[in-house]
């Protein structure tokens, strides 16, 4: 993994569709969970019962109406930051590179924050906001990274990630503070869960989601040039500018509707790209076709989690993705990877 | 001579405390003119004003000086062990944990411990799981950064759980814990914050030729005959109890462990680790921040944590995000 | 309380009324002293108090109800101001901070002869507040059907109005007979099932059955029941999750909300396909309740406030 020039050689070595299938199998295990396990008196075996058609009305209603909306928007918020993370790591070569710890979450937050405080109510602005606020914070991320010395310090990257995540929350609390009746408001959209979000919300991020999938079958091949160096990718017929540029546009597409679904989830973009790679090797086509199962997995395993360590009540998703998601930075500082990816 | 130049700031940064202490004793909803202010320190004033000035203002004033030392102290010295400017506990995770475990306390889970304690406890923990993770590098390095990173992350959701898992009131009774603010201080902790401190600090001014030495390599501060083991360790463990001690009066206020030894850096001879005066600068950070959080909105109150993190991030920013004029590790 | 704190109070009485210049007869009022049992010990009040200061929404309710002259009071939990249903007899009243933190220079500035606090005062600040004037904090335990009663009878002592709260609490009393009535004439005795909750966009906070306006319903012959889902000693559940609505299933749910107006909070619960499938919601008997008054408040004029919102929700069923 450190030797990123020579992709090919390492993953000659390795299987890949073999991973690739698992994974796609744990994430049908996992749906499998979603739909079955709830906090609520629906047990397993009703609702398996109601998922062969002879349950009970109680039971069909809760595993169509309730557990299978969040089941599709915990997919689509896993699938979402799972790609970011992988994108953003890949393009700035810093395996910390996730958009939670650098900030644009937050800065998604808080842009749906300003919007709700502002007046806007509907699915369409509030995502709209989102995604302005993280391809304000991508920017910004970006920008740092073309700063001379900080591109190749990836914990300093991280520090002025974290130090933007503190300005914008304190932000956040500032807004709230001052409009009591929007505090609430806020604090739903803002608290990281996919319980009870309106389909309407699914159905305003879809175009984003779409053209950001495209946008990544576009660069792809540009980006797996760039990680043998710009140099070569230019001599290959890329425009590195451009494709840094197209990157920065889909992170942003991805991370705001993620935001706007699920609210900031720290850490997934970073356990998601995490486990693909160490699957797929260096070759990001094959992390991103890895991420696609495991991202989606690992957001809707925390998700019933979730709803199980307190039931009748539920945890906030975005607590149980920061305690999956910590020891998995600790891992990899452990693991002394940190230099280059 | 230099060590002129050091007693000068100092003096000027007493001059600054001392006025930033005298404003904010006359500012509040009562209004007391300067003068009647200073009669009433003292001791020449009526029953009310004397009331307002020397027990209501001056015992939040007395908890803002020395918290706002506290922090800054504990940063200068993290700051020095680790070689890195940017490691102040509230970078790296301790105030996080510390208000985790003062959380804990107040809300009645897990030991039944005074909430400074639990702080303290909170405080040492994060540092020595930082410290098992960051292995033989111990305080220099990223490593040690970034495991402080994700122990802030993992006790700053533990924190949630927590506040979302007990009856409102007593989530709300945890609440400044969370913030950071100088209005649910108790005075028992602000009683053992000024002993720690005056405790702290002379120990630290025994050390400070050994701590002077760490600012070089190994090599040499051994050379000149510092004990590294032992002065990293008190210098940490020091660092550590300022922290827990100074969380457990105002809760995580961010970024005067970072600001405060800047200014002092800044204004100091080079080559001196400057405790006095990062421990002025953030007392007076300290009592700024808070009259801007009292007065901005009047009579609504914002937390002197969300006023520091507003003013002190830009700054962070800034230094994180220049181009690097020297190495940061 | 020792000697020393007490005199020391009254040269700060004398001089607060030293400082407003105005008539306040606190030597005459010497003579006409009581001790009232508060749950710091008991304390001396002084004749009529009239500079009251409540730092409590039960407080500042009983001390309109007895006409007595509130000149400071905290703000309700969610609001900016003190709640709706009492504002326009509170009148231009000074605010003194929220619930949960008191602004104590603010309340030396209104001048108060009496303090009247929350239950849930700690010692420091209480001991802080001594030092202004004479400082009640209730020792009637919480999450009783009688607490406002008990309540109303303890402030009342205090402020010398115990005349007046007792003609206040005859009155509550005919009326909840009134509304009881009305609810066993319209309503069959199988249907007056009911459940009380806050709605959030999350899910619903169940309230506890010993609530306040909880115990109201009841007393007008609703049967309220919260199915075990609060803990003993709290005022209401955690956000239950949505597939637990069915638990709060009964004949009438009664909506609270903090933030907006009532169309808005149901027509925000309505888009929750688990509330629009519940019995309440499709029989079109939800009411949506001010969660100021049925939620934060206590005390007297709340009582009697309530009772007028159940009177015109059972008022407009269709028989």
């Amino acid at each position: 993994m450190l030797n990123a020039l020579s992709p090919t050689s390492v993953v000659a070595s390795r299987a890949f569709f073999p991973p690739l299938l698992a994974a796609g199998f744990l994430l049908l295990l996992v749906v499998l969970a979603s739909l079955l396990y709830g906090a609520g008196p629906v047990s397993a075996s009703d609702a398996m019962a109601a998922l062969m058609a002879n349950g009970t009305e109680e039971a069909w209603f809760v595993v169509t109406e309730l557990r299978l909306p969040r089941t599709i928007i915990a997919l689509i918020t896993g699938l979402a930051l799972g790609l970011a993370g992988a994108l953003l790591q890949s393009m700035t070569r810093n395996p910390l590179a996730e958009p939670g710890l650098l900030g644009v979450s937050a800065g998604s937050g808080f842009a749906v924050a300003l919007a709700i405080l502002l007046g806007a109510t509907t699915a369409t602005l509030t995502t709209l906001s989102a995604q302005l606020g993280a391809l304000a914070g991508c920017a910004l991320v970006i920008a740092a990274t073309r700063v001379q010395g900080l591109g190749n310090d990836p914990v300093r990257l991280v520090l002025a990630g974290a130090t933007m995540t503190g300005l914008l929350l304190a932000l956040t609390s500032m807004l709230m503070l001052m409009d009591q009746r929007a505090a609430d408001e806020i604090r739903f959209w803002i608290t990281g869960s996919v319980a009870g979000k309106p389909l309407s919300m699914l159905w305003a991020t879809l175009p984003s989601i779409t053209l950001a999938l495209v946008l990544i079958a576009i660069v792809a091949r540009p980006l797996a040039a760039m990680a043998l160096g710009e140099k070569a990718a230019v001599g290959l017929g890329h425009h590195p500018g451009r494709i840094r540029f197209l990157i920065t546009f889909t992170v942003a597409l991805l991370v705001g509707s993620a935001t706007a679904l699920a609210g900031p989830l720290i850490f997934v973009g970073l356990v998601v790209p995490f486990i693909a790679r160490a699957f797929s090797g260096p070759d990001i086509r094959k992390t991103l076709w890895l991420c696609v199962p495991v991202g989606p997995a690992v957001v809707l395993g925390a998700d019933v989690l979730s709803r199980l360590i307190a039931a009748p009540a539920e945890m906030p998703l975005g607590v149980v993705t920061a305690l999956i998601g910590a020891p998995v930075l600790l891992a990899i500082v452990r693991a002394g990877r940190m230099p280059s990816l | 001579m230099p060590d002129k130049r050091n007693t000068l700031v100092n003096t000027a940064l007493l001059g600054l405390l001392v006025l930033a202490t005298i404003i904010s004793l006359a500012t509040g909803t009562v209004q007391v003119s300067l003068f009647d202010t200073l009669r009433a320190l003292a001791g020449h004033a009526d029953p009310m004003t004397d009331f307002v000035i020397n027990e209501l203002r001056l015992s939040r004033v007395n908890a803002g000086l020395l918290s706002g030392a506290a922090l800054a102290m504990a940063g200068c010295l993290m700051q020095t062990l680790a070689r890195n400017r940017l490691a102040t506990p509230g970078i790296i995770g301790i105030d996080n944990a510390a208000t985790a475990f003062a959380v804990a306390s107040v809300v009645g889970v897990g030991l039944s411990l005074a909430p400074s304690a639990m702080a303290l406890a909170g405080a040492a923990a994060a540092t020595a799981i930082a410290f098992g993770l960051a292995g033989a590098n111990g305080t220099r390095g990223y490593r040690f950064i970034v495991a402080g990173i994700g122990i802030g992350a993992i006790a700053g959701a533990v924190t949630q759980v927590m506040l979302s898992r007990v009856a409102i009131d007593a989530a709300n009774a945890a609440y400044p814990w969370t913030v950071g603010s100088l209005n649910a201080r108790s005075g028992q902790s602000v009683l053992v914050l000024g002993i720690g401190l005056a405790a702290g600090y002379l120990v630290l001014m025994s050390l400070s030729r050994a701590l002077n030495t760490l600012q070089f390599t190994d090599a040499v501060a051994i050379a000149l005959g510092t004990r590294l083991k032992a002065t990293r360790i008190i210098g940490l463990g020091l660092s550590v109890m300022l922290t827990g001690l100074a969380v457990s009066v105002c809760g995580p206020v961010g970024l005067i462990a970072l600001l405060a030894p800047e200014l002092a850096r800044a204004l100091c001879r080079p080559g001196k680790v400057p405790l006095t005066a990062a421990a002025l600068a953030g007392a007076s950070f300290m009592l700024v921040a808070d009259l801007l959080g009292r007065t901005l909105f009047a009579p609504l109150e914002i937390p002197v944590g969300i006023i520091t993190a507003i003013v002190g991030s830009p700054y962070l920013l800034w230094i994180l995000l220049r181009p690097s004029p020297r190495s940061l590790t | 309380m020792t000697c020393r704190t007490h005199a020391l109070k009254q040269t700060l009485l004398r001089s607060i009324a030293a400082l407003t210049l105005s008539t306040m007869g606190v030597g005459a009022s010497l003579a006409d002293s009581r001790s009232v049992e508060t749950a710091y010990g008991p304390v001396t009040v002084n004749g009529q108090p009239e500079r009251v200061v409540t730092l409590y929404e039960g407080a500042l309710d009983t001390t309109l109800a007895v006409d007595a002259n509130p000149v400071g009071a905290v703000i309700t939990r969610g609001g900016s101001d003190v709640a709706d249903y009492i504002k326009s007899r509170a009148g231009d009243i000074a605010i003194v901070g929220a619930p949960a933190e008191t602004n104590i220079e603010a309340v030396i500035s209104v001048r108060p002869d009496l303090i009247l606090a929350a239950p849930r005062t700690n010692e420091q600040q209480y001991q802080l507040l001594s030092r202004i004037a004479p400082v009640i904090v209730s020792d009637v335990p919480m999450f009783q059907p009688d607490s406002w009663e008990r309540e109303t009878r303890l402030f009342a002592k205090a402020l010398g109005k115990e005349e007046a709260a007792e003609r206040v609490i005859a009155k509550v009393e005919s009326r909840i007979g009134e509304v009881a009535a009305l609810v066993a004439a319209r309503i069959p005795e199988a249907q007056r099932d009911a459940t009380l909750v806050r709605w959030m966009p999350q899910g619903p906070l169940v309230m506890a059955e010993g609530l306040f306006s909880a115990s109201i319903l009841q007393a007008v012959g609703f049967r309220i029941d919260d199915n075990d889902l609060v803990k003993e000693g709290r005022p209401h559940s955690e956000p239950l999750s949505l597939e637990n609505l069915s638990s709060m299933d009964q004949s009438w749910v009664f909506l609270a909300t903090l933030n907006e107006d009532g169309d808005k909070a149901l027509e925000a619960a309505r888009q929750s396909p688990a509330f629009a499938r519940l019995d309440a919601v499709e029989h079109d008997r939800v009411i949506t309740v001010s969660g100021q008054l049925w939620t934060s408040a206590t005390g007297p004029l709340a009582v009697l406030a309530i009772l007028d919102d159940i009177e015109a929700a059972v008022t407009a069923i269709q028989p």
